[in-house]
């Protein structure tokens, strides 16, 4: 092996370093808990981390929207227990009660409330195949 | 109808997996009987899908809900051109569309070399008829478009809102143009190694390929990106959203492709790298296929969830390994003809492109996947989201943007002391007058600066190669200054063009930088005759009415705009209340000039009559669509130049 490509693997590793750290803290830094809402619901003890990632859907009748703030409240839930989630911000066109949403934020075990930095409503299924009956054999 | 449309999806099958016998019978025996057998059957293949697709398209257009997918998708008040193009709104429409565009590929290639008589463009063709086996089968036994209803409802469920945009007409062809186009240098790789082919021609051909359908997928991305900044409403248009990522990682793997080519063309170096970049290119493409349809992932884009993703997982893990195994085999094929004979020279700063954008691909696979992937190893599912793309890619990027001006300017093979004094010092003096006179405009922080600095000297760097380019011809022929200029990239189009491309890169930097990080909001309830400020800019509700449209009520609110006092004129920020749906739909209103977007949005009418409204000032975000045009001119110059391909005819002559 002569120098250059000594020098050529020495530069690639360190630069493949590089990225590896970037990526190791970033997920230590940025990584959010992905539980479910009846987990999250169930913890006894405050969670080491507060930054999550919930899916559920939006229990009918629980929301209240303050479009003048604009603050949205709402409960989540995944059929068996409710998450309270409060997100700062307009209520996205797709959001409305029983509609799947996936919420990111940090998790208060006090209030057991979510603080939404994020709100992504999944499109309703209604476009899909719902309603039609079946194929004619 | 529909009996047609199934039976020519069928046959499209048959023909398929007969033009990969055809082909197979052909290379072993070198008759050239079963050869053109098989290039009509994938001729067949594609009038077969041309004419299933039309009778969707009618069907479509003329709303006859018997088709499942017609009322799945439709109602009697969509718009007609709308009706066209949910043809790929929903999962049967756009496999179909998948199939129509790669056996456009595959009869446009037999096209393109039907004057030549060697095999090798057989195998070719055998690679692309047997990906085409896999999407007709899909079509015809697993997702068929032209299922019927046993009861066809009267009227039918209408098209997502979201969908109802002209953006949506062209972004989705234009984005499965590049990602189905990769097929092509994936067939071009597979058959190389099947065929244990030497030489160079097939290289730039590859290449020619690649850079096509790299344009398509590229302009096809930024596309979507306009498409969410204008119709999602949340003042931004990247949200690193898993099928955003989905169509970035082969773009990404296609870019480190296009440069390290350069080295195997030049100094017969890095061959294994290239096919496995090819191989992945076209992986991640159909990949990206995947996520958007499994619903593995959560994304605002998962319009059509459903059950087909084992077979796109089953067809990665079939087609990867085969070429895995292929590669392995034909280890000698790819022997490289050359060392590299320094770091700091052309070769080497190509190298680290190539390790940069693979790691941006890497990062950005590893993020989206992430949930997946730590449930599987650690068993505690964690997520990641736009924070960690940011933190990672962001200084991955501005590496590449640093290289983007270093590279060209080195030299091949070994880069002297003395050159790269001579052609980095005015650059650097460039990069930091412009830091420099940015700050006191409110430039803090290290990627910004960064991002400045490179920018300006990628900018200078390339003025001077054109600079001197015109130099060295005014030497030879003295014409005036903007014809030289002219002359100098017809001489030169693969080169000039990639400089051309490079600054559309610059101008997409600088609109991310400019929109990301200068982004200002604001918002107000705002009742009849009250204003609210937003930077230099000042709004005055007018009035709030509504109205009714083909297929929504719209609310529509008044507002006049002024800036520094000076009248803009009327903007209608609105929500429609979609009629067949019940779903609103924001619509935004946009005052775009080159230095800044006002953006605004309607949240909604209040009880007490006053509207909620919200205001981004977007700076510099012409710059990404106006980059996005940039590189589309840069690439079309470079796909002009045919002058290589003619060396390699002549080589082989």
């Amino acid at each position: 092996m002569n120098r250059t490509t000594l020098r050529l693997i020495l530069v690639t590793v360190a630069v493949i370093g590089c990225v590896v750290w970037l990526i190791s803290s970033g997920v230590k830094a940025t990584g959010m808990q992905y539980m479910t809402v009846t987990e999250l619901a169930q913890l006894t003890t405050p969670p080491r981390q507060d930054a999550f990632r919930l899916d559920g859907k939006v229990q009918a009748g629980s929301v209240v929207y303050d479009q003048k703030a604009p603050r949205l409240h709402f409960q989540m839930t995944d059929g068996k227990e409710a998450i309270g989630v409060v997100y700062e911000g307009l209520m996205p066109d797709a959001f409305a009660d029983g509609r799947e949403v996936v919420v990111e934020g940090s998790y208060r075990h006090a209030d057991k409330t979510l603080h939404a930095s994020k709100l992504v409503t999944k499109c309703p299924s209604k476009y899909e195949a719902e309603g039609l009956g079946k194929d004619r054999s | 109808m529909s009996e047609i449309g199934k039976l020519s999806l069928f046959l499209a099958f048959l023909c398929s997996c007969y033009a990969v016998g055809a082909f197979a019978v052909g290379l072993r025996s070198g008759m050239a009987g079963p050869l053109r057998s098989g290039r009509r059957a994938v001729w067949a293949v594609c009038g077969l899908t041309l004419l299933a697709t039309i009778l969707l398209v009618r069907a479509l257009v003329a709303r006859d809900f018997t088709y499942r997918y017609v009322a799945e998708h439709t109602s009697l008040d969509l718009p007609a051109m709308y009706a066209f193009s949910s043809l790929w709104a929903g999962q049967e429409g756009s496999l179909l569309l998948w199939l129509l565009i790669l056996s456009a590929y595959g009869a446009a290639f037999l096209w393109c070399y039907r004057k030549r008589l060697d095999p090798f463009y057989d195998a070719v063709a055998m690679v692309v008829a047997c990906v085409m086996i896999f999407f007709t089968s899909l079509l015809s036994f697993v997702s068929s478009p032209f299922r019927i209803l046993a009861t066809p409802p009267p009227d039918g469920n209408g098209l997502n809102p979201l969908l109802q945009d002209p953006g949506m007409m062209i972004h989705p062809p234009i984005l499965y143009t590049g990602y189905v186009g990769f097929i092509i240098p994936f067939a071009f790789g597979v058959a190389v190694l099947i065929m244990n082919r030497t030489g160079t021609r097939w290289i730039e051909e590859v290449r020619r390929w690649t850079l096509f359908n790299w344009m398509f997928l590229g302009f096809g991305i930024l596309l979507g990106a306009r498409w969410a900044y204008i119709e999602l409403g949340w003042g931004g248009y990247w949200g690193w959203d898993p099928v955003e990522n989905a169509s970035l990682m082969p773009w990404l793997v296609g870019t480190a492709f296009l440069h390290s080519v350069m080295i195997e063309q030049r100094r017969g170096m890095l061959k294994t790298w290239n096919i496995v970049l090819i191989v992945l290119t076209f992986e991640l493409s159909i990949f990206g296929t995947f996520l958007t349809r499994s619903g593995v992932l959560t994304s605002v884009h998962s319009f059509a969830e459903s059950d087909i993703g084992p077979w796109f997982m089953g067809f990665i893990l079939v087609s990867g390994t085969i070429a895995t195994a292929l590669i392995l085999y034909r280890k000698a094929l790819l022997e490289s003809e050359n060392r590299m004979d320094a770091v700091v020279s052309r070769e080497g700063s190509f190298l680290f492109n190539n390790v940069l954008f693979v790691a941006l691909c890497f990062a950005t696979f590893l993020g989206t996947t992430f949930p997946v992937l730590s449930e599987a190893v650690t068993g505690s599912k964690i997520s990641v989201s736009a924070p960690f793309f940011n933190r990672v890619n962001v200084p991955i990027a501005l590496a590449l943007l640093m290289l983007t001006g270093i590279g060209p300017v080195l030299s091949w093979k070994r880069a002297t002391g003395a050159f790269l004094k001579r052609n980095f010092l005015i650059p650097t003096f460039v990069g930091v007058l412009a830091t420099l006179v940015c700050v006191p405009f409110g430039l803090r922080g290290v990627y910004p600066i960064v991002c400045v600095f490179g920018a300006a000297f990628v900018i200078a760097a390339i003025v001077m190669e054109f600079a001197r380019g015109v130099q060295a011809r005014k030497d030879v022929d003295a014409p005036s200054n903007p014809t030289s200029i002219l002359h100098l990239v017809q001489k030169n189009k693969r080169r000039y063009g990639g400089y051309i491309v490079h600054l559309g890169v610059v101008m997409i930097f600088v609109g991310v930088l400019g929109s990301s990080v200068f982004q200002k909001e604001a918002h107000a309830p705002l009742q009849p005759g009250q204003s609210m400020a937003i930077g230099p800019y000042a709004l005055t509700l007018d009035r709030v009415e509504d109205a009714q449209i083909q297929n929504a009520t719209q609310t529509r609110a008044h507002l006049q705009v002024t800036r520094n006092g000076k009248r803009l004129g009327d903007m209608h920020p609105s929500k429609a209340m979609y009629t067949k749906s019940q779903q609103p739909m924001t619509e935004v209103a946009l005052h775009s000039t080159a230095a800044e977007d006002l953006y605004l949005i309607l949240g909604g009418v209040n009880d007490d009559g006053s509207a909620s409204i919200q205001a981004y000032i977007n700076p510099l975000v012409a710059f990404v669509w106006m980059g996005g045009i940039v590189m589309v001119i840069g690439t079309i110059i470079c796909l002009a130049d045919r002058m290589r391909l003619k060396r390699e005819e002549k080589l082989l002559a």
